[in-house]
């Protein structure tokens, strides 16, 4: 990469801007405004039915959004379909891990490089880098459906890397794993995304998780925003204190 | 990575299918003439279910429709091979602009190819709606294209005989042509899916929407290869039309759709492997059971008509219950020893149905 695309991407802002969305006239996501920058890890957490993943859902392009506006840099994503996006560098995973069950490993993470435009050779290099990266090799030629919980996870950000994501959306991508575990893999995570300059959003309903792990956090509650900023800030804050601890103290 | 592409490998499954059909036509050319009709016949299904296999394994998205590719073939084929006299004889009251088709004449492997052409052609103009369509509403679409077509052919009586029958088609059709059509089919359905866009479709096929978040263009790729498989079901119906040198419209219906359609379930329609050993062994019991029937295993005393489809039918139901995803469900054929599958651990079920538990213990712990 030249110096001068690195100082490009280095710039490069994924933002929405009031972005909102009703379902039959409940509103999920109600005139939330945040961005995400290169290299940097946003948390967005928040309880359950906050609107956390209907958010990721929006800037995917997953739902469009009935309300805002979502840019990539100066580029209007607004009207952009999934695949549009993901063409522009912004990839999501989902939470089950969705991968492509029948297919290998391999398989998976090729496809996904063909799918954001690579041609065969470079894809296939693309491929045996990731898979060499993140420690698939030995179950390479293995069904992903015959993984281990831990091993669908790692294969699902193995594909959404061979997408060369600029902006990484992942949907509570340590789901089911204990605290450690999931500070483990979330900072592995961090690293992967470092090494490419990616911008990461991370959806996580656990607070502990999310406090080493993320440069900046964006707090939700019933589809609203309730404070942007830092860890320490915002644990303090009454208002978290009051949506993650106040029913419980 | 090596060891993932190594030529054996990439040549082994299309070469043994090759030699499944090469056996059928070593019987068609030792039998009597009622066996090397039965092993022909097989053949071109062979081809027909490659075709199909080209677009439902790799898609996942099963079509009720390409029989209608194969009538399009059967019919360009008859256009162009049957003799120029017997054409203005059959075809007295052409439209004006329709005229040039009695005078049109092609050798039989330029019908071939064309009679493809032609198919793939209705499979441009159709691809549309496949690319847009998914699941229960694709398979709707499939069979109203066959209801068209197949009203086009038996209403436009002018120009296609309707229902009177299609005659005095050349015999071109031998066993060691359907052979090379099976050869060149498989392998190019082979090469589809190991293409890029073979890959892709595959995975649209595991996970539609995990596809499109991977940027997959599925409607290009279902589009592709709805193409290339009206192409193979279109030389499909070209051999067909030149090995029995006569057909009706009805031959490119519905008893026609579910024959195949019991093929490619029987074999499995995820599989190439599937449909094309699904073609070669429903054929072989359908002579069989035609046999039975007639009374030649039970010494001249035949079996109620309809004895053979019941005992097919129920053949059917039982692979569908015991292996729904038929005999190969994703597996293609393989005699080297392959890589275990489930190579992490014994027993992929356990782990799904314990994953729920997992997370409820975890609310706890970490909540």
């Amino acid at each position: 990469m030249t110096d001068a695309a690195q100082l490009s991407r280095r710039s490069s802002v994924l933002r929405m801007a009031g972005g909102g969305i009703h379902f039959d006239g409940v509103k999920a996501v109600d005139g939330v405004t945040l961005e995400v920058r290169s290299g940097e890890v946003l948390g967005l957490i928040g309880p359950n039915g906050s609107g956390k993943t209907s958010t990721l859902n929006l800037l995917s392009g997953m739902l469009r959004a009935t309300s805002g506006r979502i840019h990539l840099d100066d580029h209007d994503l607004t009207r952009s379909s999934m695949r549009q996006r993901v063409q522009r560098g912004v990839v999501r995973t989902f939470q089950s891990g969705r991968v492509f069950g029948r297919l290998t490993v391999a398989e998976n993470v090729e496809a996904a490089a063909l799918g954001a435009g690579s041609r065969r050779g470079p894809a296939r290099r693309l491929r045996d880098e990731i898979i060499d990266e993140l420690s698939l090799g030995e179950v390479a030629a293995t069904r992903a459906d015959s993984l281990t919980a831990g091993r669908i996870r790692t294969t699902a950000i193995a594909r959404a890397l061979a997408a060369r994501p600029r902006f990484l959306l992942l949907d509570e991508p340590a789901a089911g794993q204990n605290e450690a575990e999931a500070v483990e893999l979330i900072t592995s995570i961090r690293g992967f995304a470092r090494r490419r300059d990616c911008g990461v959003l991370l959806v996580e309903h656990d607070m502990s998780v999310v406090m080493g792990t993320c440069d900046r956090l964006h707090v939700l509650d019933s589809g609203r925003t309730v404070i942007e900023g830092e860890p320490a800030t915002v644990r303090k804050d009454p208002r978290v204190i009051e949506i993650y601890f106040g029913k419980r103290h | 990575m090596k060891k993932l592409g190594p030529v054996t490998r990439t040549v082994e499954t299309p070469v043994l299918l090759v030699g499944l059909v090469l056996l059928a036509v070593l019987v068609g050319v030792g039998g009597d003439v009622t066996i090397a009709r039965v092993a022909t016949l097989a053949i071109v299904s062979v081809v027909f279910v490659t075709g199909l296999s080209i677009f439902s394994a790799n898609s996942g998205v099963m079509s009720f429709g390409h029989v209608a590719f194969m009538a399009v073939g059967a019919y360009t084929t008859a256009y162009l091979t049957i003799p120029v006299n017997l054409k203005a004889a059959l075809f007295t009251d052409l439209p004006g602009w329709l005229s040039w088709l009695v005078d049109v004449h092609a050798g039989f492997l330029v019908a071939l190819v064309v009679s493809g052409l032609a198919a793939a052609a209705v499979g441009v103009l159709t691809s549309p709606i496949v690319a847009r369509l998914s699941g229960l509403q694709s398979g709707i679409a499939t069979l109203a294209l066959l209801l068209i077509v197949y009203n086009v052919l038996n209403s436009w009586t002018d120009v296609t005989r309707g229902s009177s029958s299609m005659i005095g088609i050349p015999r071109n059709t031998t066993i060691w042509l359907a052979f090379a059509v099976a050869a060149v089919s498989i392998a190019a359905a082979w090469g589809y899916r190991r293409s890029r866009s073979g890959l892709q479709l595959q995975a649209s096929r595991e996970d539609y929407w995990a596809a499109q978040a991977s940027g997959i263009a599925v409607g290009r790729h279902r589009a592709l290869s709805w193409i290339l498989s009206a192409f193979v079901c279109g030389l499909a119906g070209s051999l067909y039309a030149g090995y029995l040198t006569s057909f009706n419209v009805n031959a490119f219906f519905l008893s026609a759709t579910f024959a195949f359609i019991v093929m490619v379930v029987l074999g499995g329609y995820l599989s190439l492997s599937g449909a094309v050993i699904g073609a070669l062994a429903v054929s072989a019991l359908q002579e069989v059971l035609r046999r039975l029937q007639d009374g030649q295993f039970t010494g001249g005393s035949a079996l109620p008509a309809g004895t053979a489809d019941l005992i097919l039918a129920a053949v059917l139901l039982l692979v569908l219950i015991m292996a729904p995803l038929g005999l190969m469900g994703v597996r293609e054929l393989s005699l080297l020893r392959r890589r275990p599958v489930s190579g992490e651990r014994p027993d992929s079920g356990v782990e799904v149905v314990s994953e729920p538990l997992d997370r409820a213990t975890q609310g706890v712990a970490r909540g």
